[in-house]
Parts: structure tokens; C-alpha cells; sequence
């Protein structure tokens, strides 16, 4: 019987044995029961056509893996949502002039987050000033008390990374 | 962990990727040159690849474009990951603060990649919506399906679309709206083209009304009535203009161009067809009317080289084809 579907039936047993832990597992480390349910969802959601489960050794451990990836994800969104929001506050005249025209910057701001994900802060820092500053090389060089190659390098990993990350 | 769309095609090489970032990095230089960025795209031109990772670095720069500088900096320099492990707990009074974000979020997540309808080179489809809305996607297009709770969201991401929208089934009704890298639409009526192009996006009314937003911060937005056609970038709105005649014929496979200058014309079949297909520049001007078939672009430029004084020249097993100037017979006799 198993033979017909081993991936969904690992699946479903996988699902059957951990999903209440899981969702327990998720709801102490973030307080919040919905949201665990939810991420809970999602982590199952993404072992559907992934890769072969039964070799699968230790499921708990596989299991927390991709929700500590799906709850870092969700924290870096809420965190950006939080600094938007108090952007906005303290700088009315940065508010886009529709509810479509803000929808479109906040989304192309958690997409550029995301690509910036894991970059260390100074390359992070040299990205921002030379894209949205619009400040040259050498002045951030200059700015930062880097030498040019060194901004460069930064400007390249930054570069390199939202490239690889691109959606 | 970041997540993976569905369907992403095959990955880039990251070496591929590294001398993208290397002409970004470039382009980027004070002294910058026309000379460099020729060179850029002779790059881009080399192998489908390097294109394909430099539509990524349009993309990147597309989206910086859309985000003012006031806001860019305080939001993604926000103070890194100690804050953010505090945040969590946090939550509850987050998620008094936030829950739209939380939908938000949830819905590009879910979106992504899960409806994006697509069509090959030379292919036209007609797709029906969930809310009976019916959507004609032209040659080499793709379309994003976002519909949620609160509006119903389309993302033009490449090509054209005929929109014919239908009343929402949901109460209250939710917004309709086209988005693109330029802006956004919002439907005010029931019919309308949407044409995304590398610099600009065109629409073009056919019934009812639709109102335009541009991308940039502060922007002012532009109503746009039946019968009338805007062109608009991420930053302003160009001037209305009388919608030309035949503009939503292609959805039955045909053309119709009314003096339109000869490049033009080959621009469009050249949407329908692999290879290249180029104007000689001496003739790219020379005013064309006609109703063209965008299926055959064959018979197309048969009709063009029987009406007007040009002659078509294929070379690479018609991979690329020239129009050029007629030499031999003089002008031929014009309809």
C-alpha cells in the first residue's frame, strides 16, 4: 500500500507523529498559538515535493530546522514592518501620497531586505549609501573612514548577494 | 532560509552572477563610461545566461527606484538581529500593532510564484479569474495572479494584457487593480490594455475608466477615460492621448497599424517570432498602414515587402532578418 505514494505517506506520517509538538515547539518560543499554527502550515508545506523524507533520520530536528528558517524569516518582516511604521511617524513627508504607491515601497523594501539578509552591517551600510544616497565610492570611503578598495569590496558582496537572492 | 518560488527556472552559475555584480559594480563608478556600458551589454549579449543574470540586476535596480531615500535607510539599516530576538517577545503587542503586516506578509509568501499565468513567444491565451474576469495575455508575457481579501491584484511582470473585469461576488467588493514595475491601476471600469515595456508602462482604455499611480513617492496620479491612452514611468504620468484605432485587435491575432512608422511595426511582430528581426535605420520612419497578422509574421512582411518599397533580408536560416530599403526597382506602387 505504501508503495503507491512513499513521499506522501512519509508525509502524512511525519505529520501525524510531530505536528502537535511542532505547533507547541513553535507557540513557546513565540507566545502566540495563530501564528505557531500558521508557521506549523508552512513548515509542512514545504516538505511537499521536496526532497525524498524517508531518509529522513532524525524528523524533529529536520522539522525545527525549517521553522527556526521560516520564524527568522518572519521576524526580520515584523521588525522591518516596525521600523516602517516608525519611519513614517517620525517623517510624515516620506509618506507615499496612496495606500497602492505605500503597498508597492513596502514590498520592494521587504524584498531588498531579504536580498540583503545575512550581509555583514558595513557592507549592508556601503549598499544603502551608494544606492539610495547616491554617494560615489570614494565618497563613502571618505564618510566611513574605509579604504576605497575596502568600499568596493563591500559594494561587490552587497552586490553579489541581492543578485544570488534576486526574486 | 529564504524561500524558494516555485518553478524558479533552472539556477544562474553564481560565476555568472559575480561578473554581473562586477558591471554593476562598474556602471556604478563616478567615470562610468558610454564605453562601459557598451561593453556591459555586449556582455549581456554574449550568452542567454549573462542576460538572464542582468534582467536580476535590472530587477534590483527597478525596485531600489521605488523606494524614496528617506525611508530606505532607517528601514533596512533598522538595528540587526539581537533587537530582532527581543522582538519576539514581544509579539503580542506586535501583532495589536501589525496585523495587516501579518497578512501581508503571508500573502506575498503564498503568492509567490503559486498564480503567475505565462505565455510563450508567439502565444496568446485568454484565462478566466476567480471573480469571472477574463484576461487575454499577449506573446512573451507574464501575469501574476494576487487576489486576497481586501483587492483584487494583478502583476503585470512582462508583456500585455486585455483586462475585461467582471462585478466582484464578494461583499463589500473588492478593488481591481494592475500593477507593474511603473505603477499601479485601479480599475474604475470594465475594459483596459496594459502594456509593460522596459522604461514605461502604456494603457490604454477601451471602456469605463481607470485611474494611474506611478511607483515614486509623491507622484500625482493620473484618470485615464475611455477612448484615451497614458503612457506613464515610475515618476510622472505623460500626457492623454486618443486611444489609436485597433489597439486590442491582437487578441484576434492581427495588428492594425495607421501610419505608423516602419521600426514600429517591426518591433511588434518582432514580439511574435524568434530571432532578430531589425530595421535598416534609412527606413525605419517610412509611415505604414495596414492590418497585419501577428501569428505569421512571414505573410507580414510579404504584405510589406508587396506594398512598400523595402525587401526583406534573411540570413542564419532566418534568424536574422533585416528590412531594408528596395534598391533594384524603384518604389513600388503604393495601395
Amino acid at each position: 500500500m505504501h508503495l503507491m505514494h512513499p513521499h506522501r505517506d512519509t508525509l502524512g506520517t511525519l505529520y501525524h507523529d510531530h505536528q502537535p509538538w511542532l505547533q507547541r515547539w513553535l507557540a513557546g518560543r513565540l507566545g502566540c498559538r495563530e501564528i505557531a499554527a500558521d508557521l506549523t502550515q508552512d513548515t509542512f508545506a514545504r516538505l511537499l515535493g521536496g526532497r525524498d523524507l524517508s531518509c529522513v533520520q532524525e524528523p524533529r530536528a529536520y522539522l525545527t530546522t525549517i521553522a527556526k528558517g521560516l520564524m527568522a524569516n518572519w521576524c526580520r518582516r515584523q521588525s522591518l514592518e516596525r521600523a516602517y511604521l516608525q519611519t513614517l511617524a517620525a517623517a510624515p513627508e516620506a509618506v507615499a501620497a496612496s495606500a497602492e504607491q505605500q503597498a508597492l515601497v513596502r514590498e520592494a523594501l521587504h524584498l531588498i531586505d531579504a536580498m540583503l539578509d545575512g550581509l555583514p552591517a558595513q557592507a549592508r551600510r556601503v549598499f544603502l549609501l551608494a544606492q539610495f544616497d547616491g554617494l560615489g565610492y570614494a565618497e563613502i570611503a571618505a564618510l566611513l573612514g574605509l579604504s576605497l578598495s575596502t568600499v568596493k569590496r563591500h559594494m561587490k558582496r552587497a552586490l553579489l548577494g541581492c543578485l544570488l537572492h534576486a526574486p | 532560509m529564504r524561500p524558494e518560488p516555485p518553478g524558479a527556472e533552472a539556477a544562474l552559475d553564481p560565476h555568472v552572477l559575480k561578473q554581473a555584480a562586477e558591471w554593476l559594480l562598474r556602471l556604478g563608478e563616478r567615470d562610468a563610461s558610454d564605453a562601459d556600458r557598451a561593453a556591459c551589454r555586449r556582455w549581456c549579449d554574449q550568452h542567454p545566461d549573462h542576460a538572464r543574470a542582468w534582467a536580476r540586476a535590472e530587477r534590483l535596480r527597478e525596485l531600489i527606484a521605488v523606494v524614496p531615500a528617506a525611508l530606505a535607510r532607517p528601514v533596512l539599516e533598522r538595528p540587526a538581529r539581537a533587537d530582532r530576538r527581543a522582538a519576539v517577545k514581544r509579539l503580542g503587542g506586535l501583532l495589536v500593532l501589525a496585523p495587516g503586516a501579518w497578512l501581508g506578509w503571508r500573502l506575498w509568501e503564498r503568492s509567490h510564484g503559486e498564480a503567475i499565468l505565462r505565455t510563450a513567444v508567439g502565444e496568446r491565451r485568454r484565462s478566466s479569474l476567480a471573480d469571472a474576469s477574463t484576461v487575454d495575455l499577449d506573446t512573451d508575457s507574464a501575469l501574476e495572479i494576487a487576489f486576497d481579501p481586501r483587492q483584487r491584484l494583478l502583476r503585470l511582470q512582462r508583456g500585455q494584457v486585455l483586462v475585461a473585469t467582471a462585478a466582484d461576488p464578494q461583499r463589500p467588493p473588492r478593488a481591481f487593480r494592475v500593477a507593474t514595475r511603473h505603477g499601479c491601476l485601479q480599475a474604475l471600469g470594465t475594459r483596459f490594455n496594459v502594456r509593460v515595456g522596459a522604461d514605461a508602462t502604456r494603457v490604454d482604455v477601451l471602456d469605463g475608466a481607470v485611474r494611474a499611480q506611478p511607483a515614486a513617492a509623491g507622484a500625482l496620479a493620473c484618470r485615464v477615460e475611455a477612448g484615451q491612452t497614458l503612457r506613464f514611468d515610475a515618476r510622472r504620468c505623460g500626457a492623454v492621448a486618443a486611444t489609436g484605432s485597433g489597439v486590442a485587435t491582437w487578441t484576434q491575432g492581427m495588428f492594425s497599424a495607421d501610419a505608423l512608422p516602419l521600426s514600429e511595426l517591426l518591433d511588434e511582430l518582432a514580439r511574435y517570432r524568434r530571432g532578430v528581426l531589425r530595421c535598416d535605420p534609412a527606413i525605419a520612419a517610412l509611415p505604414v498602414s495596414g492590418a497585419f497578422p501577428l501569428d505569421d509574421s512571414e505573410r507580414s512582411l510579404a504584405m510589406l515587402a508587396a506594398t512598400y518599397p523595402v525587401a526583406i533580408e534573411r540570413r542564419a536560416d532566418g534568424w536574422w532578418t533585416t528590412v531594408v530599403a528596395r534598391r533594384d526597382h524603384g518604389p513600388a506602387p503604393r495601395r
